[in-house]
């Protein structure tokens, strides 16, 4: 806010602007008090619809379940039993889950990033609109789609049975393949605009003082654009891996519903065993999970708001 | 019925869609608030408000109620017998007068005291179809009167299967022949999955303890190898051969079944699975006489046939098959195929001490399937 207030003075003196600075007070105060009201309106918002409901979710996680009834208590059995045995599995599953289908999404997005930023100039704004207009309908939609190419006589198998890459029947859906490759067409998008305003941003300069140094493509990949592009690797993590703890469509729709993920069993205990407490507990872990990998992200990128152009 | 199971094409997409998107709280919960249908409290008579599933009245049955009595039903729609159950058991849930709860939530409805008895004297039970009254889930039927029912049985390819299925045993037997393993889908219903097992062993799925449950479940885990999917059933999958063995209920089976004739239908034994959706009235419904009027009409016999055709699945009425017509094809499976043994058909009934074994367990199969 002072910073705006100087900025609006300074301005104000600049353009040598008739109106005194005294005059021009009260209208930023009245501004300010604007600033306030329209701040606490989604601050209240916030506290009403994220807190209250989080904190009655800690307050459920350490308490006894009565068939859709919750007994208030501070038990640590929901944890426990959230953290072994079968849900302790699925829990490290969905992990390894998150994290593999995050990395195989970078490592798809990375090369097309990649080519938006160095190669496109003038088209830029098309590659950019064909990648993100997808994105825009439906995630449902998109996945069914992706059902239908998929499925048995549908185009993907007739494309590869024309290009000799396959013969027969395609049975790719309910399968692990299946899974990611839908993971990948629907995160693909928002993995790769973090990536690419990255890459965009790595000043030519850098590029080609590598190179008079001596430096192969290669090596300047390597040294010089893979390191200045950690920041947008890791937004994307972030924002793929996390949706991903708590995905359950694309293994229902693509995956036959096998090998269950938390998503899936955490959503069956409100809905289906009426299971509150351990519920709770479970979108707890899954909270402090996220918010782990928050921190560990802001780490590796820690110093990057000073670098750069 | 089943809440996760699969049902007709209509049924399906809609309850499999908005169970997917995790929407049923919301969804009900947007009904409810802006939806035109908030149903009123104080209303007395000429009004009559109906919580049920989604697209399951057809619109010419409605439309005729109304020319007759000038009573337009107000309908709101849930997607799960879960949200039907926290709803009625909240203060939102008052005002309604209908409600169609699945064979397996009565005893949990009516034990929380969230339906109210019924008048016998005031419905014409004796036109309905005696096999399907006073069952385990509801005897003397006191809280519900059936709407229409389904099966749990199982669609498959002969050819494939190397011959006929008459028992459980069959079905888990065929599953593990080299080419019909890895395309095989169960239910993603654990009493469900886990109930032919049980079957098998001689148990009843109502009174199994939770160690019976998880023991049973052991054969089923083991089985869970040769499952290709737990996702609902598309019929055009069995059709073109993704899918040759395949649990589900007869209107996904007979989908299939007009996509590709060699397929079969079989309810094995020694004991298969009826669910029914059931009319019952609300503990405080506002509007009682309403209701019953409503009831008396919807029980008509050419009502019923109506109702029929819209869902795909059987009203209650008796004599229904001889008024099913011959153009309709394969209508004897609508009513689940020619020789069905009613005794040999038990409905499940959740019980909160055991319903979390079901659930646990038939996670555990879905996961050892992957």
């Amino acid at each position: 806010m002072s910073d705006r207030l100087q900025d609006l003075t300074s301005t104000n003196t600049a353009s040598g602007d008739n109106l005194s600075a005294g005059g021009r007070v009260p209208s930023i105060v009245t501004h300010r008090l604007t600033d306030h009201v329209l701040a606490a309106v989604p601050t209240i918002w916030l506290a009403l619809f994220f807190l209250a409901p989080l904190g009655v979710t800690v307050a459920f996680s350490f308490g006894r379940s009565t068939f859709g009834g919750v007994v208030f208590d501070l038990t640590l059995d929901n944890y426990r039993n959230a953290l072994s045995g079968f849900y302790g599995a699925t829990f490290v599953r969905t992990l390894l889950f998150a994290a593999s289908a995050s990395a195989l999404c970078i490592a798809v997005a990375y090369p097309v990033a990649y080519f938006l930023a160095r190669r496109t100039r003038r088209r830029r704004g098309l590659a950019a609109g064909l990648i993100l207009v997808p994105y825009f309908s439906s995630f449902l939609i998109r996945v069914m789609a992706l059902h239908m190419l998929l499925s048995r006589d549908g185009l993907v198998e007739h494309v590869l049975n024309t290009l000799w890459l396959h013969s027969g029947p395609l049975d790719i859906l309910d399968s692990q393949t299946a899974v990611f490759i839908g993971i990948v067409y629907a995160y693909l998008p928002i993995t790769i605009v973090p990536l690419y305003v990255v890459l965009d941003r790595i000043p030519q300069p850098l590029l080609e003082a590598s190179r008079d140094l001596g430096a192969s493509r290669f090596k300047t990949f390597v040294f010089v654009t893979l390191p200045l592009s950690r920041p947008g690797i890791a937004t994307s993590v972030l924002l793929t891996a996390v949706p991903m703890l708590g995905e359950m469509v694309i293994p229902r729709l693509l995956g036959g519903s096998k090998g269950v993920l938390l998503g899936q069993v955490l959503s069956a205990q409100y809905l289906q065993s009426q299971n509150y407490p351990l519920g709770s507990a479970m979108a707890v872990l899954i909270l402090i999970t996220i918010a782990l990998i928050v921190t560990a992200l802001a780490r590796v990128t820690k110093g990057f708001s000073e670098v750069g152009p | 019925m089943t809440d996760k199971a699969d049902f007709t094409a209509s049924r399906l997409n809609r309850r499999s869609v908005l169970g997917l998107l995790g929407a049923a709280p919301a969804a009900a919960a947007l009904a409810g608030t802006f939806g035109n249908s908030t149903p009123a409290k104080a209303a007395t008579t000429g009004q009559l408000n109906i919580y049920s599933w989604p697209d399951y009245f057809s619109a010419d049955t409605l439309a005729a109620y109304a020319k007759k009595t000038g009573v337009t039903p107000v309908i709101t729609t849930y997607d799960s017998n879960e949200t039907l159950f926290a709803k009625l058991n909240s203060p939102a849930g008052a005002g309604f007068d209908i409600v169609i709860p699945s064979s397996s939530w009565i005893a949990q409805l009516a034990g929380k005291g969230l339906l109210a008895e019924l008048d016998h004297s005031r419905l014409n039970l004796a036109s309905l179809d005696q096999d399907l009254l006073d069952r385990d889930y509801d005897p003397g039927n006191k809280y519900s009167i059936p709407k229409d029912w389904g099966l749990l049985g199982v669609v498959y390819d002969p050819e494939a299967v190397g011959g006929e299925i008459k028992t459980w045993e069959d079905f888990f037997k065929a599953g593990e022949l080299p080419n019909v393993s890895g395309k095989v889908r169960l239910s993603d219903s654990g009493w469900e999955t886990i109930g032919p097992a049980l079957w098998l062993e001689g148990k009843n799925w109502n009174t199994a303890t939770s160690d019976e449950i998880k023991a049973a479940a052991e054969r089923v885990k083991a089985f869970a190898k040769h499952v290709k999917s737990f996702s609902s059933l598309d019929p055009n999958t069995v059709a073109n051969g993704s899918i040759v063995l395949a649990e589900t209920n007869q209107g996904t089976a007979r989908a299939a079944i007009g996509l590709n004739p060699k397929l079969k239908w079989a309810v094995p034994g020694p004991f298969s699975e009826l669910w029914v959706d059931n009319y019952a009235i609300a503990k405080n419904a506002a509007n009682v006489d309403q209701a019953y009027d409503f009831l008396s009409f919807v029980l008509q016999p050419d009502i019923q046939l109506l109702e029929t055709k819209y869902i795909g699945f059987p009203a209650a009425v008796a004599g229904l098959r001889e008024k099913v017509g011959v153009d309709t094809p394969n209508a004897d499976l609508i009513f689940g195929g020619k020789d069905l043994d009613f005794k040999k058909l038990t409905s499940f009934v959740v019980n909160p001490d055991t319903i979390d074994a079901y659930l646990q367990a038939q996670n555990e199969i879905q996961a050892a399937a992957g």
